[in-house]
């Protein structure tokens, strides 16, 4: 049921972009929750990679006096990848295309989160 | 001359990489720790799923930076990022654990080119829950390996004792380094 609900949101999700490619929802010690993946990308390295990347950011941003950290953005040659905490125990991440625009992902993966958060 | 030094510290979930580099540690250590979701929660509330960091003054010159590892293997990325660089692995094996031997044979697996290049030594921790397996036996397993390092019981909240296993690291890389 509750994985139901957090496929359906990726799937929007996932939809409401052509830009977005992949998204995931996953714990905050690196396991997968639910994703929508392309084939032959590894659910556990996509996992741990977001894990490890958030914690750090969020140390950063506190150590650095930035306050509380909302997400990590990485900008790469071929797209970019967007992690969003979806409350304490989890994380929203994105893949995107090279050219998406990056607003509207923002806004969109906000509202995936706040309701990621309402389910876990 | 070697003024900036770098050991990592590495093995598997619970052995006390935290605890060891926040006892050792003469700044205020950086971890990265996040409540456990997996098989780790049936040991400690909380994993690391990035780095420890932590620094330890030799004498007004010199200092090494420590950084710890994840110790699930989904992290294992980390540990190639995290052991760039330094000069030799300290390996944290925790005696309670199913296979501790085996968990040692697989961690130096992972470091083999690491480790090769650079210098080891292993802490044995939580002997007093559990006595068995040995030192003698790591030893043994460690000839078999055709793997040298010093093998310790440490107690990775002691600092005296984390120090020691830290110390014996550089006299391998550097017997006339004095700490």
């Amino acid at each position: 049921m509750r994985d139901d609900m957090l496929s359906s949101i990726l799937s929007e999700l996932n939809g409401t972009s052509a830009d977005i490619e992949a998204s995931a929802v996953i714990s905050i010690d690196g396991l997968m929750i639910a994703s929508m993946l392309p084939q032959g990308m590894d659910e556990d390295r996509v996992g741990a990679m977001s894990a490890a990347m958030l914690s750090l950011g969020g140390r950063t941003a506190d150590e650095l006096g930035r306050g509380e950290l909302e997400q990590v953005l990485i900008k790469a040659d071929d797209g970019f990848v967007l992690m969003t905490n979806a409350g304490k125990d989890a994380v929203v991440t994105v893949m995107a295309k090279p050219k998406a625009k990056l607003g509207l992902i923002f806004l969109d993966v906000k509202r995936a989160a706040d309701n990621i958060e309402q389910i876990l | 001359m070697m003024s900036s030094l770098k050991i990592v510290f590495s093995g598997p979930v619970g052995a006390g990489k935290t605890t060891a580099i926040g006892a050792i540690s003469d700044a205020a250590p950086v971890s990265t720790n996040e409540q456990a979701s997996d098989m780790t929660r049936q040991r400690k509330s909380e994993t690391t799923v990035a780095l420890d960091y932590g620094v330890m003054q030799l004498d007004s010159e010199e200092k090494i930076h420590l950084y710890g590892t994840p110790g699930q293997e989904r992290f294992n990325f980390m540990w190639d990022i995290l052991a760039n660089g330094g000069i030799g692995l300290v390996l944290l094996l925790d005696n309670t654990r199913k296979d501790p031997l085996t968990d040692m044979a697989f961690f130096i697996d992972s470091f083999r080119d690491y480790i090769s290049q650079t210098a080891l030594a292993i802490g044995v921790t939580q002997t007093d829950l559990k006595a068995m397996p040995r030192l003698d036996i790591y030893n043994t397993k460690l000839r078999e390996m055709k793997m040298s390092a010093a093998v310790f019981e440490v107690d990775a909240r002691e600092r005296n004792d984390v120090s020691l296993l830290v110390q014996s690291l550089l006299f391998t890389i550097d017997p006339g380094l004095e700490y």
